[in-house]
């Protein structure tokens, strides 16, 4: 295995009381998309600006390239950094807020040239070089942005939640392009969302990160179909939860109840009968259909109820149902194959292999 | 009714704009007053005009108001240099650095600005006098028009710098500059217009000022403290003639920079709104 | 092995940013704490001593402040500078806010060049332009020999009385409210105002309900530098005011003057800073600084 670009050791850092990053372990690899991924107070951000340098952790250990970096201010790093709402140099020109690293690294007039034309047309940004950040648009600020967090070739690119403030659709388009130019350039990229959208559409590898901690550290189908903790499984994607009780334990399986219904579930990892469970299963996994008497499909699990509404979603709708006790479940599913109005009786079903369960 | 609001709102920016020019002809009004009498034979009633230049050629005639000029020029420099430097360094640290004594601090940058210039002028007084012994000089009095020099400094810096994100610092940082390279490169250019407005302020207050001067000086001439020895007999013509110079320079200056606005080739710190 | 060290924990401190803050805004601390508090000390000293000739003698006594105290002389003279110093700053403030208001709202980029023009009168010494104002408004001056003229009767009130006394204060303060006001205006977010209208505030409603109240520190600010040099103003009473409006500051230059009474002087003056420091910690009580749309990092 060769040397990981970054190397995170046991890295603590606290604010007062607060721990923000408890004892973080971890490894980036050349040409990794790494994501860490979480909710908002979580230390992704934290972590991330130690990494940069921004911050110093209290305890631990950063090598980038194979050499420690723990104390080293961010301007010996070799490192570029993509922020929150972009931080372009507002007295710069774009090609200037562009060569900016190049500059600092005393680079020849002619090398920097050449690779801002580089870096203009890897960015499709040519003829705005000499356009003030206030005047460019928000995706222009934004390739600006990566043009000059990349244009050294950093050894790292940090990306700091770059696409918050970006509009929806150009958020999509530039999560295409972000990942684009990273396997282009091969230069492993952290990048640090609390939308597990952006984490899944681009990177290779997640960490889900909650109360300074990862949860779970893997590939994102990993992450995304067998979620670690019940933490995960309600974060990454989108699930219904029900907090059950487990009654036996039979082979892959277990039987739970809730709320007066049996169902089978994946066996929780650790978890003895009568102990109260969380069982989390993706929208989609679920499927919806007209009520018909005696629905009792074999290895499926089933729950009545009416269709309350059908929110469409364009490729995909999501269907609300209110169960018997009133409580919502909903289900994703094609938008149009089904012939279902508001206030029909249907049931929700899904194979017993289907979910997670987990101890809480 | 959509065209009747927007002609109040008209209405109103024309009141705000007609008071502005009223408030700018009351403050001018005496200056000019001060010029069109420095060209006038008699000074106590320049009327009707009788144009004549021999308070200038006065005012060329003696060394006292030459000496007293430079004397105010290196007072308010010094005065300025003293307080916009030190008033820089407290609004950035204030402002960037967390410290269990940033209020005190932020207290003491301020407190000059509820001290009268009548009290720092005596108090300065006694203190050298009886307690450090010594005659007031050209340095205590630069370091006492620093005082207020450097709280409005502060102020005036302070306005603009909270504005400021130092995550861009941050930025500039992580792309390889170090905290001089960062200043230099990345506060200073956005922050100098303040710099130069705190540097004025401080210079003009300082230049002119008659109180706080008047009791640190003594025997040194100033253009106030001669002004004010010379009230006795009657203001000298050649004062009149010396204020007339210094304001014809500061409105040339005035006029380079509107043209440089007006022109697009400095725009002093303004990015549109 | 020791110096690595001492420059880790140096390094630690630096980045703690304690020694950054100590190294920017401690020099400047430390000069106003010299060079104004101690002063102002020494005369909190003096003001227990006592004059003789000139000079001053170190035994300890509490006849300035009876003096200053039991003098009907002084009374008048402080309660009068008290309500011209009132007066002159609400009359100030009516001028500054509207002139503020359009430099901020109108001025574009020229906003720069509108505040320093306010500026620029004071390269003109005090002394010069109260006697352009009385050039002016004087008894031999513009307005009232204009008036002579037209075979009108002269203003009175324009003639070496408190009220001419009063329009020169204003004249020489009125730039530093309205730069004050101006600070906090450009800080100000103008849309919010469209927020309140779009909420069925009219002008003046949305004026009283958001501008005023985020842009009260500032007004509080620039009140205070109108009030402050006003409680304490003796040039322009002795020259515009006439003989009934001796101040209380021209009484005080008079005791570090002519009369050479430094002790009461000084009494008078930590007579005179405990007024003003009155008036701040009233002013300050206003300040709510939360309500205050204050969101800078000074809060944290």
């Amino acid at each position: 295995m060769p040397d990981p670009v970054l190397k995170l050791q046991a890295i603590v850092k606290r604010f007062g009381n607060v721990t923000a990053v408890d004892r973080v372990d971890l490894a980036i690899e050349r040409g990794e998309f790494f994501a860490l991924l979480g909710p908002s107070g979580s230390g992704k951000t934290t972590l991330l600006r130690i990494i940069a340098g921004l911050e110093r952790p209290d305890e631990g250990r950063v090598e980038i390239g194979g050499r420690e970096v723990t104390r080293l201010p961010p301007y010996a790093r070799h490192i570029g950094m993509v922020f929150q709402n972009f931080l372009l140099f507002p007295h710069k020109t774009a090609a200037e807020n562009i060569v900016f690293p190049l500059r600092m690294q005393r680079l020849s007039r002619a090398d920097r040239d050449q690779r801002l034309a580089w870096a203009m047309r890897l960015m499709r940004l040519e003829g705005l070089e000499g356009r003030y950040p206030n005047e460019l648009s928000g995706g222009q600020q934004q390739r600006v942005a990566l043009a000059r967090g990349l244009i050294s070739r950093p050894a790292l690119l940090l990306l700091d939640e770059p696409l918050a403030n970006l509009d929806r659709e150009l958020r999509s388009e530039m999560e295409v392009e972000i990942r684009r130019y990273q396997k282009e350039l091969e230069i492993p990229f952290v990048y640090v969302t609390h939308n597990q959208e952006e984490a899944l559409t681009m990177s290779d590898r997640i960490a889900v990160m909650r109360n300074g901690q990862f949860e779970q550290v893997g590939a994102k189908t990993e992450i995304y179909t067998s979620p670690a903790t019940a933490f995960v499984a309600g974060f990454v994607g989108h699930a219904n939860r029900f907090e059950a009780r487990l009654v036996e334990l039979a082979g892959d399986c277990a039987r739970i109840e809730w709320k007066g219904n049996s169902m089978l579930v994946p066996r929780p990892r650790d978890a003895d009968p009568g102990a109260p469970i969380q069982f989390s299963i993706k929208y989609e996994d679920l499927e919806v259909a007209r009520a018909v008497n005696g629905f009792d499909p074999a290895r499926r699990n089933w729950l009545s109820g009416r269709l309350r509404d059908v929110i469409f979603k364009g490729q995909t709708a999501n269907y609300i149902v209110v169960l018997e006790d009133g409580s919502d479940i909903v289900v994703s599913g094609a938008p149009h194959g089904l012939d279902l109005r508001p206030s029909d009786a249907v049931v929700v079903h899904w194979p017993v292999t289907r979910g997670a369960c987990f101890r809480i | 009714m959509r065209t009747e609001a927007r002609s109040r709102v008209d209405l109103a920016a024309l009141g705000g704009g007609a008071l502005l020019i009223l408030l700018y002809v009351f403050l001018y009004a005496p200056i000019f007053y001060v010029i069109y009498t420095s060209f006038a034979e008699d000074i106590v009633w320049p009327f009707p005009p009788s144009f004549s230049l021999s308070s200038y050629e006065d005012l060329f005639a003696s060394s006292l108001y030459a000496k007293a000029l430079s004397n105010s020029v290196i007072l308010g420099i010094g005065a300025a240099v003293l307080s916009t430097i030190l008033a820089t360094g407290g609004a950035i640290g204030i402002l960037r650095y967390r410290s269990r004594w940033r209020g005190m601090a932020f207290f003491l940058f301020l407190a000059p600005l509820f001290v009268a210039d009548l009290l720092i002028g005596i108090s300065t007084l006694a203190f050298n006098a009886r307690v450090l012994g010594l005659p007031g000089n050209l340095y205590s009095a630069i370091a006492a028009n620093a005082i207020p020099g450097t709280s409005f400094a502060f102020l005036i810096i302070l306005s603009q710098l909270v504005r400021y994100d130092w995550a861009m610092d941050e930025a500039a940082m992580v792309f390889g500059a170090g905290p001089v390279r960062c200043f230099a490169e990345i506060t200073l250019p956005t922050i100098w217009p303040s710099l130069l407005g705190a540097f004025l302020i401080s210079f003009i207050l300082a230049f002119n000022n008659l109180e706080i001067s008047f009791y640190n000086l003594g025997a040194i001439p100033t253009l106030p403290s001669v002004a004010w020895g010379s009230l006795r007999f009657g203001l000298g013509p050649e004062l009149f003639a010396l204020a007339a110079l210094v304001n014809f320079g500061v409105f040339a200056i005035f006029a380079v920079m509107y043209l440089l606005m007006r022109y697009r080739i400095l725009s002093f710190g303004y990015r549109g709104r | 092995m020791s110096g690595l060290k001492q420059r880790r924990r140096w390094l630690d401190l630096t980045h703690r940013g304690n020694v950054r803050f100590a190294l920017l805004a401690g020099p400047g601390a430390v000069f106003i704490l010299i060079a104004l508090l101690f002063p102002l000390l020494s005369i909190v000293v003096f003001s227990f001593w006592r004059t003789e000739s000139y000079e001053l003698y170190a035994d300890w006594n509490l006849n300035n402040y009876r003096l200053l105290l039991g003098e009907p002389a002084y009374r008048i003279f402080f309660s009068r500078s008290l309500i011209t110093a009132a007066l002159v700053s609400v009359g100030c403030l009516l001028l500054a806010w509207p002139a503020a208001y359009f430099i901020a709202k109108h001025g574009g980029r020229y906003r720069l060049l509108l505040v320093l023009l306010l500026a620029a009168p004071f390269f003109t010494g005090v002394i010069l332009r109260i006697t352009g104002l009385q050039g002016l408004f004087g008894p031999i001056g513009v307005i009232n020999m204009g008036l002579g003229i037209l075979g009108m009767n002269p203003v009175e009130a324009l003639m070496y009385t408190p009220f001419a006394a009063g329009i020169g204060l204003v004249y020489l303060y009125v730039p530093f409210i309205v730069t004050a006001i101006y600070l906090s205006l450009v800080n100000f977010n103008f849309e919010l105002l469209e927020v309140a209208k779009i909420n069925g505030a009219r002008p003046w409603r949305a004026f009283i309900e958001i501008t005023w109240p985020l842009n009260w520190i500032g007004t509080v600010i620039g009140l205070v530098l109108v009030f402050i040099p006003c409680l304490a103003s003796a040039v322009t009473q002795r020259f515009l005011g006439g003989t009934q409006a001796t101040s209380f500051g021209m009484s005080l230059s008079l005791q570090f003057g002519e009369t050479g009474t430094w002790a009461l002087g000084s009494a008078m003056g930590v007579f005179l800073f405990v007024s003003s420091l009155l008036a701040i910690l009233a002013a300050g009580r206003s300040i709510d600084l939360k309500r205050g749309g204050f969101t800078g990092r000074l809060q944290e």
